[in-house]
């Protein structure tokens, strides 16, 4: 095992070169960043040549590269990532009024997911071969197979139009004031509640699979075997004894879990039109707004790599076998 | 052996508690009939799409938002398309993506993973550490981004979807290539002197096959998947009919949820692409048994 302090390098490192990459990626497309109000052919062509001699200059483009860099590394280190074209605001604004939504839409529903897929794929484990294990193995796969964002879509008829149980839209009730926090509260609550709900059941059809078969390997382990001679309960042998050690595989892909978190909260943020950074990325892809798309992924990326490094770090306490010292 | 569809580690199982008395099997040949049943199906339409289309998916065929009739089974759609037209299109959108964007990942993935698992040594440590980047960061802002960048074309979609697909895959061909290199007939050809690339070609990729096909038949249903979802947030051709686009359409229309034209405007797309993803990962479920080397093996390795 590395040592937690080689870990952070690493991940800074890794934070490094996202930054890098995402310098790069705008210089290295054909033209240059501006290259749209070059082009006679695009919807922003700027015939004046003044003004895009002025415009090059105020986005420093006509400096050499080492230069644009290092300008461009003080910018996103003192949160200044340029001005959104769509919504004409500093993009550290934007992104300061939507990251909330998101982080609430996606940290309960990761955690919750993650307790239905061990506690799911245990019991369909235990039941092999029953009604039980078959119902939840192709009712997932089915799920799985369907773009989440029909998923959502499907949520939305049957759950807010059809059975209006759940507003159809957005984050709060538009222009209500609320007479107290905890209604108001409520109301959050009442507006979360479907896109969190799909997101988890998107994230449980992606692991659910994993953790059953996981759970199947473990209990064909000799200290099952053990543990039942021993005259443990059914529900000691399966949630002391063989949950701990099948956990592992949810652990080691938690990483591209949380990528597929991210993708998720772009649709669903999307059909639901809900405030966040997902549907912040949605209206900047049709707009074109190249600084929100780019400090979207930096922000996306370096919020992912934080959960992984934290990921990283639990591992070793999760692991029954990396206990010793 | 009565093996549940799903399980695919093919190691020994473990006996359940409650004994299968009867309980419903899923025979995977059925699976995987199935599923290549539902693609064939998609491809017949696809290809015959101007003789079964009944108008020009792109053009005017009569009053907008029609309610389905025997002239427009479907209806039309807000400018006055041909929704079943356009779904018939949609199928050739979408299976030309999974079959191009799912093999060049494929190509992509057995170039890189078997270099780095033969050559082993700095190419090696780089490929793989470029891939431990890849997987670090996320993948949708990064292909919206990119796709935002080179313009909305379908070549690029396609592009973006391999960019960010193959690192998985790579690896997986990379651990099976581990094993292959130390087979004897790979020893006897480099003892007679072939070079690395006649080995990796004639030798190491053959002994691949199995793992290729199914890594191809994911790739395939994640890019039918994916397309449909960069179209729909805006990311394709704005003038190709896909089914990712078609919903892009259906929902931006104001009111769609009440009004009935939800049933077939909006529902038929999005059963369409889970289908499609249904039946090619129906076949992946039915190939998997048959193809994974570990499967076939059956119990030897986990044992050891």
């Amino acid at each position: 095992m590395k040592s937690p302090l080689v870990r952070v390098a690493l991940y800074a490192f890794t934070v490094w070169a996202v930054l890098t990459f995402n310098f790069a990626v705008p210089r290295l497309m054909p033209g240059d960043p501006l290259a749209y109000l070059y082009d006679q052919e695009s919807a922003f062509y700027l015939p004046d040549e003044g003004l895009r001699s002025r415009l090059a200059a105020y986005y420093g483009l006509d400096r050499p590269p080492l230069q644009q860099y290092v300008h461009y590394l003080r910018n996103v280190l003192t949160g200044n990532f340029g001005w959104s074209v769509r919504f004409n605001l500093p993009v550290s604004e934007l992104i300061a009024s939507r990251l909330p939504w998101t982080l609430l839409l996606t940290v309960p529903s990761l955690v919750l997911a993650t307790a239905i897929t061990v506690v799911a794929g245990t019991e369909a484990a235990w039941r092999r071969g029953t009604v039980t294990d078959y119902a939840l193995v192709v009712g997932f796969t089915l799920i799985r197979t369907m773009p989440v964002f029909f998923l959502g879509i499907l949520a939305v008829l049957i759950f807010a139009v059809h059975l209006r149980l759940f507003p159809l839209s957005g984050a709060i009730t538009p222009f209500r004031t609320w007479a107290s926090p905890l209604e108001q509260a409520l109301d959050i609550l009442h507006h979360w509640a479907l896109p969190a709900a799909v997101l988890t059941v998107e994230s449980v059809g992606a692991r659910l699979l994993l953790m059953r078969n996981s759970v199947v390997l473990v209990l064909a382990e000799p200290y099952i075997q053990t543990a039942r001679a021993k005259g443990l309960g059914e529900l000691a042998i399966r949630y002391r004894h063989a949950v701990p050690n099948a956990v592992l595989p949810l652990v080691t892909t938690f990483s591209a879990q949380l990528g597929m978190a991210v993708a998720g909260t772009v649709f669903v943020e999307t059909v639901f039109a809900y405030p966040g950074m997902g549907l912040l990325l949605f209206q900047a892809v049709s707009a074109r707004d190249y600084p929100v798309l780019e400090a979207g992924f930096l922000i996306l990326s370096a919020g992912v790599l934080l959960g992984n490094l934290l990921a990283d770090l639990a591992y070793g306490r999760l692991d029954p076998r990396v206990k010793r010292p | 052996m009565n093996r549940p569809a799903a399980d695919t580690t093919g190691r020994p199982l473990a006996r359940s508690q409650r004994p299968v008395a009867g309980g419903p099997r899923l025979p995977r040949p059925g699976l995987a009939g199935a599923g290549l049943a539902i693609l064939l199906g998609f491809g017949l339409l696809a290809a015959s799409a101007p003789l079964v289309a009944p108008y020009d998916p792109g053009a005017y065929s009569g009053e907008p938002l029609a309610r389905p009739s025997r002239a427009h089974p479907l209806g039309t759609n807000d400018v006055g398309h041909d929704i079943l037209s356009e779904l018939i299109y949609g199928a050739r959108v979408s299976l030309m993506v999974g079959l191009v964007a799912g093999g060049l990942t494929t190509a992509l993935a057995a170039a890189v993973g078997t270099a780095a698992g033969y050559l082993r040594g700095w190419s090696d440590a780089v490929l793989m550490r470029i891939i431990d980047f890849l997987m670090a960061i996320p993948h949708l802002p990064l292909m919206l981004l990119l796709a935002a960048y080179a313009g909305p074309s379908l070549l690029n979609v396609i592009l973006v979807i391999v960019l960010l697909g193959w690192m998985v895959p790579a690896r997986v061909v990379r651990a099976q290539t581990l094993v292959v290199r130390g087979e004897a007939y790979v020893e006897a050809a480099r003892a007679l002197g072939a070079g690395p690339l006649a080995i990796m070609g004639r030798h190491i990729l053959p002994g691949l096959g199995p793992i290729l096909v199914s890594v191809f038949v994911a790739q395939a249903a994640r890019a039918v998947s994916l397309e449909a979802g960069l179209a729909f947030l805006g990311l394709g051709d704005p003038t190709l009919k896909s089914w990712g686009l078609m919903l892009r359409q259906a929902l931006s229309y104001r009111g769609i949820y009440f009004t009935p034209h939800w049933l077939w405007w909006l529902l038929p797309p999005g059963l369409c692409v889970s289908l499609l993803v249904l039946g090619i990962t129906l076949i992946g479920v039915g190939l998997e048994g048959r193809l994974d080397p570990r499967l076939r093996r059956g119990g030897k390795e986990a044992n050891g």
